[in-house]
């Protein structure tokens, strides 16, 4: 059920104008971006329904995997406890958001199929909606984040402004990253398997526990690994630690690629969405 | 203006078999170099083919067919959410699809929480829903149980809040995947009411339906869909006529 007041749908003309209704399926998304974050909101509340904790348990069983992780691994790395908790909280914090979008994209399509199915609502709602989720998420765990920068006085270094730059590229990322996964696990059903593995593999390449400086500088693990840049831009300027070089621009260029390839997969398979479900 | 203007109309449908599903089969298709399996591909069913379809202010089209005429697909393109393979689908007016009650419903939500669910996915905003909620909760009948999550409901309580919710838009076209009938005697004569009502409001109602007292009680046009293929927009009263063809 909707209430569009003009609604022409035609048979498909060519590459362009497919290209020019995809842009028109992001603008009437965001003409109607209450709906994605009434849903994403109510995705939140509904998973967390009578527990006490509400979102916090995952802050929770998170804050206690730090703590274990950090208390251990400092003493495995031979490194400060002040020093690794802090890294180690915020590279939790941050993979959790990536790594989470990632796996619950898979769902996007998946579960909005009854309403794609009879009304007229854009499809990229849904993709607004799992990020909109992911992100009240992470506004619960900001929680970590403020305790160690507190405890550890990090608050003294760190650099707000340009943290808050980086999880703005981070989203920027993860929204078309997260666009590609919706399209393609609607389209085959082993994919949420693949990207399960694939996140998880990614998890030990990554430096989320161990330390970038543990291993020569620009290696290929590092440099060639994207994910090393999302995290390096909101967690470094936390830190009060310099980004390499070039992270930003880095950022920048693979939003701009990402969101080329994603919105041209998304126009060409965003007719047949609806019937892959 | 309330209008709607389908113009050689026709769909098809890809039907993604088992190993079509898999990205697996794809990818061992491409370095095998050999098909692995017979039903890799998608087959395409024609599901409407060339369907022409005129309707102004005041029609009332009953869709009729056999199963898998293509009634409810035909129905399914008017709400926007197929898009043609050629020709066009136009649409002036609020649409209110009534083909799914359950649209955007959460079983494990209250029954509050799912009447501003379900409004807002029907284009209310959350204002607009509180201006409504009161009526919506009496008409429903459920009193105190709008507090108590969905799942805890009777099948027919379930369905009176579902149908509550969704027939108290303001719409121009209501398209309908056969009567909703809910709800014990009662409910149903009010739920009756409600929905001429909300049809006489409306400018168009487009009702797929197997029932063809109900279609010659409510429509004064009717189709037939045969294989996807449509009849001409008939008469009601030829509607003899149109079944002896």
């Amino acid at each position: 059920m909707t209430s569009t007041h003009h609604m022409l749908r035609t048979a498909p003309k060519g590459a362009l104008s497919e290209a020019l209704l995809a842009l028109d399926d992001l603008k009437r998304s965001a003409q109607r971006v209450g709906l994605a974050w009434s849903r994403a909101w109510h995705d939140v509340v509904a998973r967390y329904r009578g527990s006490i904790l509400g979102p916090f348990w995952i802050t929770l069983s998170m804050g206690v995997m730090v703590l274990g992780i950090g208390l251990l691994y400092a003493q495995l790395f031979r490194l400060p406890v002040g020093e690794y908790m802090p890294f180690v909280a915020l590279g939790i914090v941050l993979w959790g958001l990536i790594s989470t979008t990632m796996t619950e994209s898979c769902d996007t399509y998946v579960q909005a199929a009854g309403m794609l199915r009879q009304t007229a609502l854009p499809l990229f709602i849904f993709t607004l909606r799992t990020i909109f989720r992911n992100l009240i998420n992470l506004a619960h765990h900001a929680v970590i984040i403020v305790a160690v920068v507190a405890i550890y006085g990090y608050w003294k270094v760190m650099d707000l402004p340009v943290a808050l730059l980086g999880l703005a590229l981070v989203v920027a990322n993860i929204g078309w990253m997260g666009l590609v996964v919706s399209i393609a696990a609607a389209r085959f059903r082993d994919v949420p398997q693949i990207v399960g593995s694939f996140m998880q593999f990614a998890v030990f390449m990554t430096p989320v526990f161990w330390k970038p400086d543990a291993i020569p500088e620009r290696h290929a693990i590092l440099i060639l690994n994207p994910f090393y840049y999302l995290l390096q831009a909101v967690r470094a300027p936390l830190l009060g630690e310099t980004t390499v070089n070039g992270t930003y621009l880095f950022l920048v260029i693979m939003a701009l690629v990402g969101w080329t390839g994603a919105l041209a997969l998304f126009s060409i398979t965003r007719r047949r969405i609806v019937h892959y479900l | 203006m309330v209008a709607i203007s389908v113009q050689e109309l026709t769909l098809r449908f890809p039907v993604y078999g088992v190993d079509a599903k898999s990205l697996k089969k794809h990818v061992a298709r491409v370095t095998v170099g050999g098909r692995l399996g017979m039903h890799a591909h998608a087959t395409h069913v024609t599901a409407l083919s060339n369907i022409n379809l005129e309707l102004n202010a005041g029609d009332r089209l009953g869709l009729i067919g056999h199963n898998g005429s293509g009634k409810t697909t035909l129905l399914r393109a008017l709400s926007g959410a197929y898009e043609p393979n050629e020709g066009r689908v136009e649409v002036f007016g609020r649409i209110a699809s009534l083909l799914d009650l359950n649209l955007g419903i959460d079983p494990t939500a209250t029954g509050l929480d799912n009447i501003y669910l379900r409004g807002r996915v029907a284009g209310l905003s959350a204002r607009e829903i509180d201006g409504r909620i009161d009526e919506i909760s009496e008409f429903s009948g459920l009193g105190p149980f709008l507090a108590m999550p969905l799942k805890t409901y009777s099948a027919g309580m379930q369905a009176r809040l579902a149908f509550a919710v969704a027939t108290s838009v303001e719409a121009d076209v209501v398209l309908m995947d056969e009567w909703i009938a809910v709800g014990d005697e009662e409910f149903q004569t009010t739920a009756h009411a409600r929905l001429d009502d909300l049809i006489a409001r409306a400018g168009i109602l487009v009702l797929a339906s197997h029932n063809l007292e109900l279609i010659r009680g409510y429509c004064n046009k009717v189709m037939r869909l045969t294989g996807g293929v449509a009849s001409e927009v008939t008469d009601i009263r030829r509607l003899d006529d149109l079944l002896a063809a």
